[in-house]
């Protein structure tokens, strides 16, 4: 469903277009109240993939931001912890000081299973349990042109299974071309709209953050391409997992949106984190666009 | 002390050989009924007002007394009479008569402010309202309320109010009797309330009486012109962004008569060329109108009906041709009132009123086969009747009921992608029955003492057709609840007193004192930070618990030279609760196949501040000063984490100054300045990464303040000469008439509408000093991560530099 107009600054500024024949802007001086440093979780866990748990804290809203001084904002010698009930194991972190990812060489995920996240930092404790859903299958991926012969969208033939209350998660890569699989923006849904219906439906090209590459920045930006050939990555997550993205994109799309409440993010962590712990029931399947 | 007021309430009834005089009071030029006009009555020195129909009733002792009859810039009337039986007498009033170069004085020139019982109220004609400054050349009544103590503006852009730490759904917004739900233009730029079609409008904003109520904070009573009933008359005007046009006249001379008035805008077609093709705002339209209209017919002396009806609708429209992406909001009011005044006898007036209301908003978008529409709303049925009983001249007893059937229509959303209809559920409608009685004396007690006492009983129910989910914890719904038509959900009833004490010190001052207890059975949720027509009302219902308000209210009030200057000091102190707000990270689509009053949460909120006020009544200069500091908090357990927070429209200072001059007859000028506190707004404060991207982490709520926000406003009316004018053609006439040897006496007079012609330019310059108010701020990131240019900068917007404007208004 592509609402990005319907959410964008853009498209509210156009509603007012009219009247800001007259507005005009300027810089200002914003004096931010101090902030409290808070403890941000990006971790995720997947059938026959071990474990990743990224840490980072957060970073003053001011001030230039660069890999520089990114590492400040590392969390390093954190104790994490994460138990499916039976096996427990301490995760590590491959390159201390280089980035803060923690992971481990004895767990890896297990759909059907729940697991426990418990992070350690400056005495203070943090925990969060997600499970690895069942997957659910999407088939007949084929490339549609949008905006030429060439480019267009990735459609998936879906059918929701019969029972409410089923959330999911959409990534894809292009093989040769992507180094990992990349959700594009709002790729989490809720079957609140379908449930047990059978439908076809299109997905626009995820990227990489602040992405340089040539095909992110021309009129290939957010299409996908004939010729390529892509792995979909079709995910199943929990309710609360959901919620958090949820949160998380409408996060993204209101930055700097004035009209918009500021948004609250959601969060399966306890204890003041930020951030989410994600099992995901993943189901793949390639195509060669054509 | 209960017993000794009771006391002397059947000692007042008891008295012996009362007579009445009773009548109606009426505008000779055009049959207008004068409401609000006063009655001074020499002998006992007490004045006493016609109500909003003009109608008037006086029990006095048989004796002879003088009456005089007085509304301001209209000459004064004095009867002598000899009460010896009832009498009735009816009353056109007439305008003074100016003569030239002299300077009328307008203004209301009396002692209601220090002896009635009332406080916190106030009553504002048209033609006053229409000499002050106008933005872009549209009278504006909000905007004018907005300038008395008390009441405070959002901002540039927005006509809600905020009364007395209230929210602006708080406010119950009347036209002629008819609730308007959403009482403004271009997201809040204007109101909907047409100048031309308005007679008068008064605010009350504290110690509301009982005759009101379903609302928190505020009354704001527009009363529609009721049409010339002597002759007909075309006025209108073209100004900046739109023009007026009204038809009044009779149908049959002094008993019936109508007014048609309408307004459009054309900034649509005024802006076009701005927009470069290709521009994102080249596909961008909107315009709104608005018509109002009404209808009068006299039966008998105690007998008069009325229609009235108000339609108005915005519509905006966008499509950019390149991504195929179209967009069509429309919205609007329509209102209609079938009001019948009866006069049972001199005593005893009654109106029953049958009014329908209906606000509707609607936006659909479409995009490649992809097609979304969301609609929300409200409907109205309401019958009502009030009375007014004036058994003698110390009691002025006023009784009646109100029913409602309320339709609501929350956000409804409906979506296609090609072939397949997505389930978005029925249609959510919620349904309720309203209803209220009350009962209310305005008492003099003694000479010293009056009391302003009455009480409300409010019921409402929620009725069905209705289906309530119910969920499982993970918010999945497992099963629903089905309701049948007209079976009750939930119901809710309030028991609402109301008093008001005034002690008179002396002829100039007084002190007054009052409580109220309001019940609100409806709730605004906004789920923007700005008030947008996409805001929707919602009914109580087994989750929403009506709002309940006490407002307690201590004034000393004091007049100087002979009534020329008010003076007056009010401080307040109110307490809500049962306030409502959407969830943190609601959405829309969130009523889609769920509960809509699953998506709010709910707390409560303080006011309280003291109002300083000085007015000047009469002579060349009029205008005011109002001053008022002021504390509003709000606390919900579920937002800010459950820590008390000032509200976005708190404001600690808000000062007005309003001027107005008038030099002579062809000259007026006016001006404003308004101070405030900057608003209360949350804002971001960190950054978090999360899969490369960067969120933003919000600060605790409403813990920032915006830049103050002040203006000054000026204009000028120029109203030429019309006898001058007429003159003028008649000597330059004569003088042709002279030299080619014609009888003078055969120049024809110009036609009567030519005669009666007259015309006025009004300048107004909005923003003088061009001051950069904060509209909004907003950020905006720069540079690349990777880069080490990574940066964040804050942008202010301000909405209006300094706008000049002109508008011609004419009459004939």
């Amino acid at each position: 469903m592509n609402l990005k107009y319907y959410t964008s600054v853009q498209f509210i500024f156009s509603i007012f277009g009219l009247l800001f024949l007259f507005s005009c802007q300027k810089e200002i001086d914003v004096k931010i109240p101090d902030y409290e440093q808070r403890l941000v979780v990006d971790g995720s866990i997947e059938p026959g993939v071990k474990p990743l748990v990224i840490l980072t804290w957060t970073a003053p809203y001011f001030g230039n931001q660069n890999y520089s001084n990114f590492q400040q904002y590392f969390v390093e010698n954190a104790e994490v912890i994460v138990s499916d009930g039976t096996v427990s194991d301490t995760l590590y972190q491959p390159l201390p000081g280089v980035f803060p990812a923690y992971t481990s060489n004895n767990l890896i995920g297990q759909a059907g299973k729940t697991y426990t996240l418990t992070i350690t930092v400056n005495n203070k404790t943090y925990t969060s349990v997600t499970s690895i859903l069942p997957a659910i299958p999407v088939d007949s991926l084929y490339f549609k042109p949008d905006l030429n012969d060439t480019l267009g969208y990735l459609w998936a033939h879906f059918k929701d299974p019969e029972a409410p209350g089923d959330f999911y998660r959409w990534f894809a890569k292009r093989i040769n071309k992507d180094d990992r699989f990349l959700a594009p923006f709002a790729s989490a849904t809720d079957d609140k709209f379908f449930n047990g219906k059978e439908f076809d439906f299109p997905n626009a090209r995820g990227m990489e953050p602040n992405s340089e590459k040539p095909d992110d920045k021309n009129d290939e930006r957010g299409y996908f391409k004939k010729g390529d050939s892509v792995m979909v990555k079709f995910c199943t997550i929990g309710e609360k997992e959901y919620r958090y993205f949820r949160s998380y994109y409408q996060n993204l799309s209101s930055n700097g949106n004035p009209f918009s409440a500021p948004s609250t993010l959601e969060s399966n962590i306890d204890n003041g984190a930020i951030g989410l712990w994600c099992g995901y029931g993943t189901f793949f399947k390639g195509v060669r666009l054509q | 002390m209960l017993k000794f007021l009771l006391l002397i309430f059947l000692i007042e009834f008891s008295y012996a050989q009362n007579f009445t005089v009773s009548g109606k009071i009426t505008d000779k030029s055009n049959g207008e009924s004068m409401s609000g006009a006063a009655i001074f009555v020499k002998e006992i020195n007490k004045a006493f007002a016609a109500n909003n129909y003009g109608f008037y009733s006086i029990t006095l002792p048989s004796g002879n007394y003088s009456l005089l009859y007085h509304f301001t810039g209209y000459t004064t009337i004095t009867k002598n009479i000899s009460l010896s039986k009832d009498m009735q007498i009816n009353l056109q009033l007439q305008q003074e008569e100016i003569q030239m170069e002299e300077v009328v004085v307008k203004g209301q020139k009396s002692d209601i402010n220090i002896s009635g019982s009332q406080m916190g109220t106030v009553t504002m004609d048209i033609e006053q309202i229409k000499t002050l400054p106008q933005f872009m050349g549209e009278v504006d009544v909000m905007k004018t309320i907005q300038l008395i103590p008390g009441v405070k503006s959002a901002g540039d852009g927005q006509t809600g109010f905020y009364v007395r730490g209230g929210g602006p759904d708080q406010n119950l917004i009347l036209l002629d009797e008819a609730v308007v739900y959403n009482a403004s233009h271009l997201m809040g730029f204007f109101s909907v309330f047409n100048g031309d079609a308005i007679k008068n409008v008064s605010l009350v904003k504290g110690g509301m009486p009982a005759q009101y109520g379903n609302r928190l904070s505020s009354v704001l009573d527009i009363q529609m012109k009721e049409g010339n009933n002597q002759r007909f008359e075309v006025n209108g005007g073209i100004g900046l962004i739109a023009s007026r046009l009204t038809v009044q006249g009779p149908l049959k001379k002094d008993t019936s008569s109508f007014i048609i008035s309408a307004r459009r805008t054309y900034v649509d077609v005024l802006a076009r060329p701005f927009f470069k093709p290709g521009s994102p705002f080249a596909g961008t339209s909107y315009f709104f109108y608005d018509l109002n209209a009404k209808f009068n017919y006299l039966f008998s002396d105690k007998n008069k009906i009325f229609f009235s009806g108000y339609f108005g609708r915005d519509k905006f429209l966008f499509k950019d041709n390149q991504s195929g992406f179209n967009v069509n909001i429309p919205w609007g009011n329509s209102t209609g009132c079938f009001r019948w005044n009866h006069i049972f006898n001199k005593k005893l007036f009654s109106n029953i009123s049958l009014i329908y209301s209906y606000y509707d908003f609607s936006f659909g978008a479409l995009q490649e086969g992809f097609e979304f529409k969301l609609f929300s709303g409200i409907r109205d049925w309401n019958i009502k009747q009030d009375f007014s009983w004036f058994p003698n001249t110390r009691h002025d007893v006023k009784w009646g009921w109100n029913y409602t059937y309320h339709t609501f229509i929350p956000t409804n959303v409906s979506a296609r992608q090609g072939e397949t209809t997505f389930d978005l559920g029925d249609v959510v409608k919620l349904y309720a029955h309203d209803a209220h009685a009350y009962i209310t004396d305005d008492w003099d007690v003694t000479d010293f003492l009056k009391i302003n006492a009455g009480v409300r009983f409010s019921y409402f129910a929620q009725v069905g057709p209705f289906t309530r989910y119910l969920k499982n914890q993970a918010g999945v719904i497992t099963d629903s609840i089905r309701y049948e038509k007209n079976k009750k959900v939930k119901d809710y009833n309030g028991v609402e007193p109301r008093a008001a004490i005034r002690w008179t010190l002396n002829k100039s001052s007084s002190i007054k004192a009052s409580y109220t207890r309001n019940f609100q059975y409806i709730h605004l949720a906004s789920i923007s930070s700005v008030s947008l027509p996409t805001d929707v009302w919602m009914p109580s219902t087994e989750y929403i618990k009506p709002q309940i308000g006490n407002q307690y209210a201590l004034g000393y009030f004091k007049n100087f030279k002979n009534d020329e200057f008010e003076t007056s000091v009010e401080a307040y102190y109110k307490e809500m609760k049962n306030l409502i707000e959407y969830k943190e990270g609601a959405q829309p689509q969130d009523n889609v196949l769920d509960n809509p009053d699953n998506s709010f949460t709910f707390g409560k909120g303080r006011a309280y501040g003291v109002e300083f006020f000085v007015k000047k009544n009469s002579g060349k200069l009029t205008g005011w000063i109002g001053y008022t500091l002021s504390w509003t908090t709000r606390q919900f357990d579920a937002i800010n984490l459950g820590k008390e927070f000032f509200a976005k429209y708190d404001r600690r200072h808000d000062a007005s100054l309003v001027i107005n001059y008038q030099r002579n007859k062809r000259w007026t000028f006016s001006g404003i300045w308004v101070y405030g506190t900057g608003n209360a707004g949350t804002l971001p404060n960190s950054l978090a990464f999360f899969e490369g991207d960067i969120m933003t982490i919000y600060g605790l709520r409403n813990s920032y303040r915006f830049q103050a926000y002040h203006r000054m406003d000026l204009s000028a009316t120029y109203t030429p000469d019309r006898n001058k004018q007429l003159q003028k053609r008649k000597t330059h006439l004569e003088k042709k008439y002279s030299q080619s040897g014609k009888d003078i006496s055969k120049i024809e007079l110009p036609k009567k509408w030519a005669r009666n012609y007259e015309s006025s330019w009004s300048f107004s310059v909005f923003n003088v000093y061009n001051r950069m108010n904060p509209y909004f701020i907003y950020f905006d990131s720069e540079g690349d991560f990777t880069q080490g240019t990574f940066k964040v900068r804050a942008k202010q917007v301000s909405l209006f530099p300094v706008l000049p404007s002109v508008t011609w208004n004419f009459k004939f």
